[in-house]
């Protein structure tokens, strides 16, 4: 038996794949324990975990959208989350004497200490901004970010050259070259499609009018404000599809307080269990939902905002799998028009059940865990 | 005799023909009465991304030749200067290209 100390993010789409993955090392009877605000993992994991708290960090509200949010993604969230937690997973590390740091790519920290401590670490990637390093048509904006990460290398005691985002021991990402391109990538680079976990959520399933096609709508997790209004323009869209659709919108009720007959308003939903009904998302392009779809086939209206959700949406746009939107300025007239084209020309379904298969045939979890048993000193 | 479209590119660009461009390459007609004005930051006041700036750059380089290159200025600028980036800087960037010899069809 081994241990796996895993460092990820207190984020939906980040710390639910590194929890397939723990799922997956515990099954095959090792022990793995979590570093990372316990208010957030606690729940997540349930009582009987191990979790080496970082205490909970406040952090201000990212800006928007575009390089703005890129900025504040990194200023206002990644660095300062690194340099907080990173004092917590060198004692997690002493505690717990770790064999293998599984490490999310925005868990700075748990790099910097894989690093310090001499211990093989694996990068999970999560999202995809760093995979297929779009930003090198930006060499200036590239560099910029190099210059951050390589700023808190320096603080946190390393010297030489040591990239924390690319783990050189191996790299978990969770889609598979159907989605990213023929770019080819490191043999340590591990493409394993997806690692789902469902999440909770109600649903009142007689609602569902089995005659009606289905939408589901969801940004993620948003600024109200922003949110509320791509809600409306949404619900609007959808409206006048009522005698056919039905729409699902994912998000606080008071968001939409009055929605059309069609449309309705829940806090969340058991998202595997009706992907299998749905027959179209808009969504704002977030890799968990995006990946969720496409593996049950599931063609998209992709309405990014911000970070690696434009990368993600052409992706989807280049397979043949859906159609992008812009987010602040689509009008209810142009987003129900993609939205019909994406449920009645079957080309979009048939690429996503074709994505789906490549992301569901990749080995999931399970090629993940036995990339990660490979890093242990046994086996190496 | 050359044709409208041509005679019209001989004066500078104007923020108006660049709302115009803009207004065509995003679809988005409310662009032309947003009141755009020399110092709109493309980014932060009209919601524009990477993909649009990228569709400018396909169409100006139709409508002025290969010599204009928006793309290759943009990759040349910072963080900050893609955020603060105006319409302004746009059509300087565009009429500086234009005082030099014109590329010609």
């Amino acid at each position: 038996m081994s241990r796996f100390l895993v460092v990820t993010l207190p984020l939906t789409g980040h710390a639910h794949r590194a929890l397939a993955v723990a799922d997956e090392l515990a099954v095959r009877g090792h022990e793995v324990a979590w570093c990372g605000p316990e208010a957030y993992f606690r729940p997540l994991l349930g009582p009987d975990a191990t979790v080496f708290p970082t205490g909970t960090k406040l952090l201000r509200e990212q800006a928007g959208h575009g390089m703005a949010a890129l900025k504040s993604l990194w200023q206002d969230y990644v660095l300062p989350m690194g340099r907080f937690m990173l004092p917590s997973v060198h004692r997690a590390v002493h505690a717990y004497q770790p064999d293998v740091l599984v490490v999310d790519q925005h868990a700075l920290a748990g790099a910097l200490a894989a690093r310090r401590h001499g211990l093989p670490w694996a990068t999970l990637v999560t999202e995809a901004m760093e995979l297929t390093r779009p930003l090198d048509a930006l060499p200036r904006v590239a560099d910029w970010v190099r210059a951050q990460v390589a700023a808190l290398v320096r603080e946190g005691g390393l010297t030489g050259p040591f990239d924390p985002l690319v783990s050189p021991y191996l790299v978990i990402a969770f889609t598979t070259r159907a989605l990213t391109g023929e770019q080819p990538f490191p043999d340590h680079f591990a493409l394993v499609g997806t690692a789902m976990l469902e999440r909770q959520g109600d649903f009142d399933w007689d609602w569902l009018d089995p005659g009606r096609r289905t939408v589901l709508v969801t940004v993620g997790t948003l600024a109200a404000g922003l949110a509320a209004e791509f809600y409306q323009r949404a619900a609007a869209a959808v409206e006048p599809l009522a005698a056919t659709v039905q729409a699902i919108l994912v998000g606080p009720p008071d968001l939409l307080p009055d929605p059309p007959a069609n449309v309705r308003v829940v806090p969340s939903v058991p998202m595997l269990a009706l992907l299998p009904r749905l027959d179209a998302v808009i969504s704002h392009g977030g890799m968990n939902t995006v990946c969720e779809a496409l593996a049950h086939g599931v063609p998209l209206v992709l309405a990014p905002i911000r970070h690696d959700q434009p990368v993600v949406a052409a992706q989807v746009v280049r397979a043949g799998a859906g159609l992008r939107v812009p987010f602040y300025r689509v009008r209810p007239g142009p987003l129900r028009q993609a939205l019909e084209t994406v449920l009645d020309d079957p080309a979009y379904r048939q690429a996503a059940g074709r994505i789906g298969r490549s992301l569901t045939g990749a080995g999931g979890a399970q090629a993940a865990a036995a990339r990660l048993e490979a890093l242990l000193p046994a086996a190496r | 005799m050359r044709p409208a479209a041509a005679r019209r590119e001989d004066s500078d660009m104007t923020v108006r023909d660049l709302a115009e461009l803009l207004a065509a390459v995003t679809g988005d007609e409310s662009l032309l009465s947003a009141g755009i004005t020399a110092a709109t930051r493309l980014e932060g006041d009209l919601f524009l991304d990477s993909l649009d700036l990228a569709a400018l750059a396909a169409l100006l380089r139709e409508r002025y030749g290969t010599a204009l290159d928006l793309a290759g200025y943009v990759a040349g600028l910072g963080i900050d200067e893609l955020i603060g980036l105006t319409a302004g800087e746009v059509t300087g960037y565009v009429n500086r290209c234009r005082v030099g010899p014109h590329p010609g069809p």
